[in-house]
């Protein structure tokens, strides 16, 4: 491929479009989505449920339901200034493209683990199916990355899956997802499940894990607080399209799309008091026939006719902070007058 | 030694293996009534055929028939359980009513290991060849394969195995005359030596084809049916899910990701099956002529020889509960879900 790419990008998505083949229609689960991620960074993409996060991250690796179907776009990896498409491998190069280079942490990770072997032979599994086959040296690496994730690395290589916590197998699973040394590590609601506790205790290893590992991680969460903890990039997702696109601070701080505006509003924070808190009126639309123009029009307090009638680029507002809204002033203004 | 006993009291072990005795005893007892309490008395039938026959008295007759069938009708059925119970104690099944000297244990060791060889046989093939079949199905599900084989296996489970086996007799080798019934009789080719030699062997497989082939076709199709829903349920698994994303070799998610998981709850299934088999086979030898334990059974219900049947039933008694058992105790090697902890 002639493409170039600027060196410390590692995945570049290209309006990405998937549809969910259903009896009742087709589901535009995803519409024209672009991102990038860049080496050591970490994205959050949030939004509500079935917004199009987890379809955006499984399409990544490719492991997107049989009924789903890729309508266009690209998706992009570079690692040592090769790139190759996602949506082109061969089946054998998705196999090995999987986990090798992009490996993903699942929801829930209570079930993730075969349960009839014990761990160490799910580390050698993995190992061995992309031709590393010395155990010592496995074993050898695992214990370190099990310690890493703060557990005691001899007694949870030997244990069975049903002798750990979920706390546990969820770092289980943490060290397991950076055992290949992989470029990029996507977390799908990492947290959810757990106790508040043990929530804490993975989001610290995360961050000791990427400070000391060097990958990057996209990262999927309706949890903003979490998000704004672990990200430094955050994109929101409504409808299947990323509506706004950032770095953390201008996420939370000032953001440019009614919807994320929304989002925030949604959750308490320690400067505002409680009865400040709103919810976003209406319901996610249906995808299978979504509303013309922005799709967020019928819930935007901001909306006019030509929210009704054209769909709103992504486009640069403030360097490099991004937003597919008519009235982002608007927004602004609005702030500025409750401030 | 109050201390022991409570301790073995509550050692898994110790509990399913008494467990196991006291039904094995319960059904021997229950054998021992039934089998006196069938219509037909071997003793009744010889002393009237000796008295219309030869004329003498009944003391005459009586005496004759109990001289040389060992065996004294008047001694209380009381009497008799408790000697017969002592002597199962050493392992002692008594000797054959209507041929004096025989002793029941020696035809059952004559008689068992061929049927243990036919139904081994036949559960083992129809097991793996369920197995592979069932994920297959499970694999391609909703396509014309995964259709027709659903359709073959309740066909195959439907029909009764004795049915099968006439079928087999009377289409593959009568009508289309694929071989002859006739030299199949029996469990080997009686013009050989016994033996490790080729022809002794291959003797013995085919006359063992057809129980085998039976077998197969009545119990596969349950095997394929519960594999494949097994198999479905795995396949939605987030491990399943999980392995893939890990990039492993279809080989290894096939065989220690889904087939191992699928196939646990079939384990529990075999050894009922076990059973099952066991018992039918007892028409199924006999539709064969081959001579197992179910046709010796078979002759000794027709002479009504109770202690022979009495014999064979305690043994294939002995054969579920034990394999049961031995499923009890094994199942936490394939499942360490179910290891009870402390005896890791």
């Amino acid at each position: 491929m002639s493409l170039i790419l600027p060196p410390d990008i590692v995945l570049k998505v290209d309006d990405l479009s998937i549809v969910y083949r259903t009896d009742r229609g087709d589901v535009k689960a995803t519409a024209n989505v672009s991102f990038e991620l860049r080496n050591g960074q970490a994205l959050a993409l949030i939004g509500e449920s079935g917004s199009g996060k987890t379809t955006i991250s499984l399409a990544l690796i490719r492991k997107l339901p049989k009924n789903a179907l890729v309508t266009g776009g690209r998706i992009l990896y570079q690692r040592n200034e090769k790139i190759k498409d996602v949506l082109e491998l061969s089946d054998r190069q998705l196999r090995e493209f999987r986990w090798n280079e992009c490996a993903m942490v699942f929801q829930g990770a209570q079930n993730a683990f075969n349960p009839v072997l014990k761990i160490h032979r799910q580390f050698e599994d993995t190992a061995q199916s992309h031709g590393w086959t010395d155990k010592t040296a496995v074993r050898k690496r695992a214990l370190s990355l099990l310690e890493l994730v703060r557990l005691d690395p001899e007694r949870v290589y030997d244990a069975y899956p049903h002798e750990l916590s979920g706390g546990m197998k969820q770092r289980t699973l943490l060290a397991l997802g950076v055992l290949l040394n992989p470029q990029i590590v996507i977390l799908d609601e990492p947290t959810t499940a757990l106790d508040i506790l043990t929530q804490r205790a993975i989001i610290d290893v995360l961050n000791d894990m990427q400070r000391q590992l060097d990958f990057s991680i996209i990262f999927i969460s309706h949890d903003l607080s979490l998000a704004a903890e672990m990200a430094d990039h955050v994109a929101t997702v409504y409808a299947g399209e990323i509506v706004e696109l950032g770095a953390v601070n201008d996420i939370f701080y000032q953001s440019l799309h009614p919807y994320t505006h929304g989002l925030l509003t949604s959750v308490p924070t320690l400067e505002h008091a409680q009865d400040l808190l709103q919810s976003i009126p209406g319901s996610p639309p249906n995808l299978i026939a979504p509303p013309a123009g922005c799709k967020f029009h019928p819930r935007c307090a901001f909306a006019d006719d030509t929210c009704s009638k054209d769909s709103p680029p992504l486009t640069d507002d403030v360097g490099g902070h991004l937003a597919a809204c008519w009235h982002t002033d608007r927004l602004l203004a609005s702030r500025k007058a409750r401030v | 030694m109050v201390d022991l006993l409570q301790k073995a009291a509550k050692n898994y072990t110790v509990r399913v293996f008494v467990q196991a005795i006291l039904t094995i005893w319960a059904v021997a007892t229950l054998t021992f009534l039934l089998v006196r309490e069938m219509p037909g008395n071997p003793i009744d039938v010889l002393i009237e055929q000796i008295l219309t026959q030869e004329g003498v008295s009944y003391q005459e007759a009586y005496d004759r028939v109990a001289a040389s069938f060992n065996f004294d009708p008047d001694a209380s059925l009381l009497d008799l359980y408790l000697s017969w119970l002592g002597d199962l104690l050493r392992f002692d099944l008594g000797t054959s009513i209507t041929s004096p000297g025989t002793a029941v244990i020696d035809e059952i060791a004559r008689f068992l290991p061929w049927t243990v060889f036919a139904v081994g046989m036949g559960l083992l093939i129809s097991f793996v060849l369920g197995i592979i079949l069932g994920m297959t199905m499970a694999y391609y599900r909703d396509s014309f394969l995964d259709h027709s084989l659903s359709l073959l296996s309740s066909f195959m489970t439907g029909v009764p195995n004795y049915i099968w086996g006439l079928l087999i007799i009377i289409v593959l080798g009568i009508q289309l005359d694929l071989f002859n019934v006739g030299e199949l009789r029996g469990t080997y080719d009686i013009s050989l030596t016994p033996g490790l030699n080729a022809a002794f062997v291959l003797s013995v497989f085919k006359h063992a084809a057809l129980p085998i082939t039976t077998y197969v076709i009545a119990t596969l199709g349950g095997w394929m049916l519960n594999m494949k829903s097994s198999t479905m349920g795995v396949l939605n698994e987030d491990y399943v899910n999980v392995a893939e994303a890990r990039g492993l070799t279809d080989k290894r998610i096939i065989s220690a990701y889904v087939g191992r998981n699928a196939a646990l709850p079939l384990f529990t299934q075999l050894t009922i099956a076990v059973g099952f088999v066991l018992g039918s086979g007892v028409v199924i030898e006999e539709i064969f002529v081959y001579w197992g334990i179910g046709h010796y059974l078979f002759q000794s219900i027709t002479v009504r020889d109770y202690t022979s049947m009495q014999g064979v039933f305690l043994i294939l008694t002995m054969a579920v509960v034990f394999s049961n058992l031995f499923a009890d105790l094994t199942y936490g090697l394939l499942d360490p879900r179910v290891r009870i902890s402390g005896d890791k």
